[in-house]
């Protein structure tokens, strides 16, 4: 019985991989799951900038909107990429954060954490939607140092505001620049220069041409080193002889 | 011909009226431009992460550093711009405490604080350093001389040298970034790139404008002072902070502008070149006298000699 699940769950990995492949090979793009492209889509989007709010205090908010029945469950999209053209405008430091809108709304439970304020003429119900209560960040926050709003922060520093302090407070998340941001990975395809048909030493030594330190590093890590069990080695559980820092090939 | 007393105070008064009609703008002439650019460095939002430090770097080709941007452990001693660092951020323990009593770190980013009266400037003899209306605080290679007085006169310490460059030193401070603003309507680099608008950029009245409201909407956050309001007669970068000022590495400072004394006097020395002009010819009279005194003399010995 645990051989044909076994059989069917590789066939399944199988095909997927196999069509990820021919999807790839007949149209020269990578597959993209669809939660990412619609994600990255709308990171794309700006809209018209929200001039005032309304004024409330955050616990008043917070009640009205438990009087309305807005809730985390009223919650759309669970999953957004914060890739907005207010921020690339002026610098590219860092790759793209994925945030889970979804869970971060579960695990707070109030709305008002983040979306603090709203514009001051809420947006209509549409269709027997509850009116719009709340909006997306880069509704009030856009572009940084605008002298007509000096008080208002841009993008960025909303999201940094609003991030850091209770990823700290709540001891929860990622609290350093890279648990967030994705690395800003230049396109390696024009990076790399290697000639047709390079053999294994070749792509070696083009990969070394800038990564050195991280290969210097890498040889000082278990990756390199290990010795001893694994728990992948069929009989020689016990052996301490075996492993990369002895007597298996140590290679890139 | 033999300088009298009199001659002295004519050539006196020459000197005295060419620093009535000097050029330079006054004080209230510079003031009166006002709305120039300027920074509000709010500590309190700033997490130390050196990303200021990183893009300041970069935007000013200065040289890489000994330790990385993001190696967090130069905080360990506090450090001050120099000749290879327009800007440093220090890491301070004030005493402050969270929620759970832990110490809680304040970190202050410092660079040159664009005077509004600098004493730089005024230090200066060859006008080198000078105040754009702008708000920067510029400085001029072509013009220095490697003086130093600049160094000297700063309340803030900021100017630095290139000691290990022999062949063109110059004197190396933060430039404001002015030319992002002047041409391409940007904000400086450092100000760009802080992740939680530590820095805020924009004209001076509008910005004391936002940090006493912010003092005013928050009052349990911050201390209630803005340094740069008026110390030193003012500054074009503003800080806000939780904790006493003095607990963060800010000198107290009077609110006059410092230079005011030593700049009448440096700047009528040497407006128009009157000084070394009527040094010299001081020097050239008493040189005169004294030949005038030995052919005397001598014709007298002379004559002696003769009778
Ligand atoms: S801080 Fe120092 S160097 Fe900068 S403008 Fe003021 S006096 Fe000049
Ligand atoms: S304004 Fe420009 S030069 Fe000055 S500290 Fe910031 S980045 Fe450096
Ligand atoms: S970039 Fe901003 S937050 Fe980071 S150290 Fe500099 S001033 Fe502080």
């Amino acid at each position: 019985m645990r051989q044909i699940h076994l059989q069917i769950l590789m066939l399944m990995v199988l095909t997927c991989t196999y069509t990820t492949w021919v999807y790839a090979a007949t149209t020269g793009e990578q597959w993209v799951a669809p939660a990412q492209e619609k994600a990255l889509r709308r990171a794309q989007a700006v809209v018209p900038m929200v001039k005032e709010v309304k004024q409330e205090g955050a616990i008043r908010r917070s009640q009205r909107l438990h009087a309305l029945g807005v809730s985390v469950r009223d919650v759309k999209d669970s999953y957004f990429v914060l890739n907005s053209p207010f921020i690339k405008a002026v610098e590219d430091h860092y790759g793209a954060v994925r945030f889970n809108h979804g869970q971060h709304a579960a695990e707070s439970g109030d709305c008002t954490i983040c979306h603090h304020l709203r514009a001051k003429t809420a947006t209509p119900a549409k269709n027997g939607d509850k009116p719009l209560e709340t909006q997306r960040c880069s509704a009030c926050h856009q572009q940084a140092f605008n002298p007509d709003y000096p008080e208002r922060l841009g993008l960025k520093a909303a999201f940094h505001q609003r991030c850091i302090p209770c990823h700290e407070q709540r001891h929860k998340g990622p609290q350093t620049c890279r648990g967030c941001h994705l690395n800003n990975v230049p396109d390696h395809k024009k990076l790399v220069k290697l000639p047709d048909n390079a053999d294994a030493l070749q792509v070696t030594a083009e990969c070394l041409r800038c990564h050195e330190t991280a290969a210097n590093d890498l040889q000082h890590s278990a990756h390199w080193l290990w010795r001893g069990p694994s728990t992948h080695t069929q009989d020689h559980e016990n052996s301490v002889r075996h492993g990369k820092g002895t007597t298996a090939l140590n290679n890139y | 011909m033999q300088i009298k007393r009199r001659n002295f105070f004519k050539l006196a008064a020459v000197g005295a009226g060419s620093v009535v009609i000097s050029p330079r703008p006054t004080r209230a002439e510079r003031k009166k431009a006002g709305d120039s650019f300027a920074c509000l460095v709010d500590t309190s939002r700033c997490i130390g992460c050196r990303k200021c430090e990183q893009a300041c770097n970069e935007i000013n080709n200065l040289p890489e550093p000994a330790r990385r941007f993001d190696d967090l452990t130069v905080f360990d001693s506090a450090r001050r711009p120099d000749a290879r660092r327009f800007t440093v951020v220090n890491r301070y323990h004030s005493g402050r405490i969270d929620d759970a009593g832990l110490l809680v770190a304040d970190y202050v980013k410092i660079q040159c604080m664009h005077c509004l009266d600098p004493s730089c400037a005024s230090a200066c003899v060859t006008g080198a350093l000078s105040k754009h209306d702008n708000g920067a605080v510029h400085y001029d290679v072509s013009k220095c001389i490697g003086c130093r007085y600049c160094m000297m006169a700063c309340p803030f310490e900021i100017p630095a040298y290139e000691y290990h460059n022999p062949l063109t030193p110059r004197v190396m401070k933060c430039n404001f970034c002015e030319e992002q603003f002047t041409r391409q309507h940007k904000a400086p680099a450092c100000a760009t790139i802080c992740p939680t608008e530590a820095i805020t950029f924009g004209k001076r009245t509008t910005l004391l404008q936002l940090a006493k409201k912010r003092l005013a909407k928050y009052p349990a956050r911050y201390e209630q002072h803005i340094y740069g309001e008026h110390e030193a007669g003012g500054t074009a970068w503003l800080y806000l902070a939780r904790v006493p000022f003095k607990k963060l590495g800010f000198l107290t400072l009077p609110s006059n502008p410092l230079p005011r004394l030593s700049e009448l006097i440096q700047h009528s020395l040497f407006s128009y070149l009157w000084s070394p002009a009527l040094l010299f010819a001081l020097l050239g009279g008493i040189m005169y006298r004294n030949r005038a005194k030995n052919d005397s003399g001598e014709g007298h010995k002379q004559s002696g000699g003769v009778s």
